[in-house]
């Protein structure tokens, strides 16, 4: 079946940050550079010449740009400065609009104004919640001289709130890699994949998911994969705390500092703003081909990702050395930050990657090996 | 035949190392000035050089030879070097003979001793030949000032402006109504997108008032008669024969046509009314209205470059204008109608020589390129209905390796170009010889490639191949000083080495008529035989080696002469 070309789709793409696209004249140097590149996934020359051509059902399809870590050496290789791997995050941004059935990701990429807009809205209804529902503002500070915040905001209920939101993450993102299954594996028609190999296979998505160790392999420089790893382990650790140990974690008690409850508070702190500060530094120096370009979208997410970790730091600095306002006004605060970064960043903008990712190894393995299947009476 | 008043000068050249690395020219030198006849035989690097060739005539006063053999390279590259140097001498220059032993020993050949055993061989061959060896007169003939340039578009009118400017009358014959030729069907030029209308309309008007040029219109010209310095022929108007013409000179710059793209299956060119070829387009520039066969806007346009070029099923060679030209649309289409899509279909793009590559650049950012094998073309369809467009072409595209569907309501062909259909006409009316598709041959494809095997024919602009318009006009210059500095000298040398008939021996058969490629033998009724016009005669031999009676002699060619060379190498074959 041919596929109809569309010369109107680089205007879309602009918005996720492709400039030069047609710089590229495929001498094939970024795909031959590739630490990452097999015969079955030629990228990134194929991805970015599906996007000159406009070739929509074919991207939906492409794995490649969530197998590409960016490491830039396509991008330091092409002769033509087309920027290979800018491509490839672009195409990246794009892919998660295509997945995402609602639309919202792709208001989010491609305007400001509905970006912050929602982001606002989010942040009032925390407020209006907290306005009306909040408990006493008690100045009276426990025996241990820390202040009670579970009056103010008793964890039980947070805690329902936690359920709501992690319910909604939860719906848009499976719903969203259900898509993205349709898109790569069920359109395929000439692909079958037994099902023998999904639960094969499932130690890969699992591994990846945790260890990231295929980033590890992109560059020579592993500072970047343990940064990287520190904040993914830092968020997932917070994450866990705040949706299922909320009753363990936002306690009035003061614990000792080698309890666990603050030795994971403080690694998951130590990791996130490790990784924030390092990532936000690389962006301002633009030292390395990733570095070099920045969507909006990358710097709204970095900047809420810290000023949610600074929020709260800062309410467990008040709660502890016994301010009880400014411990109530800044969790208000905290939580106005961390529910609209979450509602955006997760399901429909840069952090669905977190699932994206190692579910894109997970298929694209499914895929080679049912390939590689289907092949072998042929070659016998 | 062996005399004792021949003495031979014998120079072997070592070319630096080209020949003495696998030939002993030493030795050679040695053996061969021992052999009968030969009063000198040496050795030296470069026989050529200014030292080499005063060497030769030195040699030539001091043993006063009678002959002399050259055994160096080509005779292609150096004869006319060393005759000159022996006619300095005092010698005729056809007493000389040289032995090939680069190209045909030293290049070739890998083991040393047998090289140098053949290059004794062809040298020995050369001494037997070049006793038979006579001195052969060279001759001149007066140019007629006049000149003839047939075909009236932007190169005929630059060559006969060119030497009607020196004060030279120029016949100028074209068969259209009107001068002008191709280029006066396009509208704008690349890469600077200077107006085509102003540049020949500028030559137009210069053409009809200058007083030393005579246009003719709808005149055809179907035989020539004559040689250089001395052609005449009766004009065709509208089909009647008109006035005779005299002259000296010809230019022929007769032009191209584009190929009919009905010819490729796959494009639906009679059958889809919104394929058009690219001068169609043009015509819309010029009107200044692109629109479709129903008064349309475009949304969609295509064009597909190489439109019977490159392609083993059309022409294989490559029409060099049409990617610049297509270039040229795009920018043109993208400022008239700024919404319109825009497809490029190329095999390789072409964007070669000054201005060019910016061009390219340029239309990179508007245009959706999309590569196809030049031997696997696309296939233009009329579209489903409820498509968008009225036309969908379907390509597999190289760089994706994808089979896809572009969507168009005008496709335009760049069709390549191909001499003219009447080129076989033309050029045997003149004497030329056509390659391939009916582009005119030229003299050397490097060194001459305005002249012609007939002297005094020369060929400008596009009918000896696919050019643009400053090729074009380069070539007609040059063709017009080729034929000034023939009417400037006066006079022309023509070959001395010809064939003449023995007219005893000439039994009238006429076969050396219909053999002889430049129509320089005529038949004389009164006595029976045939007579070989010398002022024509090129000496190519075919006419002695066809004769069945052989009473034809071809001068420098005898029969003795081969067959002395051909002996020389047997006995040296024999004894080395």
């Amino acid at each position: 079946m041919s596929e109809r070309v569309d010369p109107g789709f680089i205007k879309e793409m602009k918005h996720y940050g492709t400039s030069d696209w047609n710089a590229c004249f495929h001498c094939g140097n970024c795909t031959a550079i590739c630490p990452f590149t097999e015969n079955e996934s030629l990228f990134p020359r194929k991805g970015i010449r599906q996007m000159q051509m406009g070739l929509k059902d074919s991207l939906a399809s492409n794995v490649d740009p969530w197998l590409c870590y960016y490491c830039g050496e396509c991008s330091d290789t092409c002769p033509r400065n087309a920027n290979p791997g800018e491509i490839m995050m672009s195409l990246r941004r794009y892919l998660t609009t295509i997945y995402d059935w609602t639309g919202l990701a792709k208001r989010f990429y491609q305007s400001k104004k509905w970006e912050f807009g929602v982001m606002i809205l989010l942040a009032l209804l925390i407020m209006i919640l907290f306005i009306f529902f909040h408990g006493p503002m008690t100045r009276e500070l426990t025996s241990e001289g820390g202040v009670q915040l579970n009056t103010f905001a008793p964890w039980k209920k947070i805690e329902i709130g936690d359920w709501i939101m992690a319910g909604l993450l939860s719906f848009f993102l499976i719903s969203n890699i259900l898509n993205m299954y349709l898109k790569i594996i069920v359109k395929d028609r000439q692909l079958k994949v037994p099902f023998r190999f999904y639960i094969i296979e499932f130690w890969s998505l699992i591994v990846n998911f945790f260890t990231q160790k295929k980033f590890s392999k992109c560059e020579k420089d592993r500072t970047y994969w343990i940064t990287h790893l520190l904040v993914m382990t830092g968020y997932t650790i917070m994450f866990i705390l705040i949706v299922v140990f909320l009753g363990w974690f936002q306690t009035d008690a003061i614990h000792p500092w080698w309890h666990g409850q603050r030795l994971l508070g403080y690694y998951a702190t130590f990791g996130l703003l490790v990784g924030i500060f390092y990532f936000l530094a690389g962006r301002f120096k633009q030292n390395t081909q990733k570095n070099k370009y920045s969507h909006f979208t990358d710097w709204s997410f970095l900047i809420l990702l810290l000023l949610t970790t600074l929020s709260g730091i800062l309410v467990h600095i008040f709660r502890v050395t016994g301010l009880p306002m400014l411990t109530y006004y800044t969790y208000v605060i905290h939580l106005m930050i961390l529910f609209p970064m979450l509602m955006i960043e997760v399901p429909f903008s840069k952090w669905s990657h977190l699932a994206y990712r190692p579910f894109a190894i997970y298929f694209y393995n499914l895929k080679k090996r049912a390939m590689n299947r289907q092949l072998q009476p042929v070659l016998q | 035949m062996k005399t004792n008043d021949h003495r031979i000068g014998v120079y072997i050249c070592w070319c630096g190392t080209n020949i003495s690395g696998m030939v002993d020219v030493e030795a050679l030198s040695q053996s061969i000035g021992q052999l009968p006849d030969v009063a000198v035989s040496r050795d030296y690097k470069y026989a050529c050089s200014d030292p080499g060739q005063q060497l030769i005539i030195d040699d030539i006063h001091e043993y006063r030879l009678t002959n002399v053999v050259v055994a160096s390279c080509s005779p292609r590259i150096h004869e006319i070097t060393f005759r000159r140097a022996i006619e300095n001498a005092g010698l005729n220059p056809y007493m000389l003979e040289m032995a090939n032993i680069r190209e045909q020993v030293s290049w070739v050949h890998s083991d040393r001793d047998e090289a140098t055993r053949k290059a004794g061989a062809l040298i020995k061959a050369a001494i037997n030949r070049v006793r038979y060896h006579e001195p052969l007169e060279k001759r001149y003939v007066d140019i007629n000032p006049t000149t003839l340039v047939i075909g009236a578009g932007i190169s005929g009118m630059t060559a006969a402006l060119e030497i009607a400017d020196a004060g030279k009358k120029v016949y100028l014959v074209e068969k259209a109504d009107k001068p002008g030729g191709l280029v006066a069907q396009l509208d704008l030029t690349y890469p600077h997108f200077d107006s085509a209308q102003e540049l020949v309309l500028s030559k137009i008007k210069r053409v009809n008032d200058h007083p030393n040029i005579d246009l003719f219109l709808n005149s055809t010209i179907t035989e020539i008669s004559g040689f250089i310095g001395n052609f005449s022929t009766h004009l065709r108007l509208d089909g009647q024969e008109g006035q005779e013409l005299k002259f000296g000179n010809i230019i022929v710059a007769t032009g191209l046509r584009p190929i009919d793209a009905g010819i490729i299956e796959n494009y639906n060119y009679r059958n889809i009314p919104d394929v058009i070829t690219s001068l169609e387009f043009e015509k819309m520039l010029l009107e200044g209205n692109i629109s479709t066969e129903e008064g349309k806007t475009p949304k969609h346009v295509a064009i597909i470059h190489c439109a019977g070029s490159r392609n083993s099923r059309y022409h294989e060679y490559c029409s060099r204008t049409c990617c610049m030209v297509a270039l040229k649309f795009i920018h043109q289409i993208r400022s008239i109608l700024p919404q319109t899509n825009i497809y490029d279909l190329y095999t390789d793009m072409r964007s070669f020589g000054k201005g060019c590559e910016a061009l390219y650049t340029r239309t990179n950012n508007n245009t959706m390129f999309l590569m196809f094998d030049k031997d696997d073309l696309p296939q233009i369809k009329t579209a489903n209905p409820g498509d968008d467009c009225s036309i969908l072409i379907e390509m597999n595209e190289k760089l994706s390796g994808r089979s896809v569907e572009i969507p168009a309501d005008m496709v335009i062909l760049m069709v390549g170009m191909e001499g003219q259909t009447d080129a076989k006409d033309i050029a045997r009316a003149v004497g030329i010889s056509l390659c391939g598709s009916n582009f005119f041959i030229e003299k050397h494809p490097k060194l001459d490639p305005v002249a012609t095997t007939t002297d005094g024919v020369f060929i400008a602009g596009a009918c000896q191949g696919p050019k643009d318009i400053p090729d074009s006009i380069a070539q007609a210059s040059a063709a017009a000083a080729r034929v000034l500095s023939t009417i400037s000298a006066g006079k022309v040398q023509v070959e001395s080495i010809t064939a003449s008939v023995n007219e005893d021996i000439c039994c009238g058969c006429q076969t050396c008529i219909s053999v002889c490629p430049y129509s320089a033998i005529s038949f004389d009724e009164e006595k029976s035989v045939s007579v070989v016009n010398e002022l024509i005669c090129k000496g190519c031999g075919t006419c002695g080696s066809t004769c069945p009676t052989g009473a034809i002699r071809s001068r420098h060619y005898t029969d003795e002469q081969i067959l002395s060379q051909i002996s020389g190498l047997i006995e040296t074959a024999n004894t080395m």
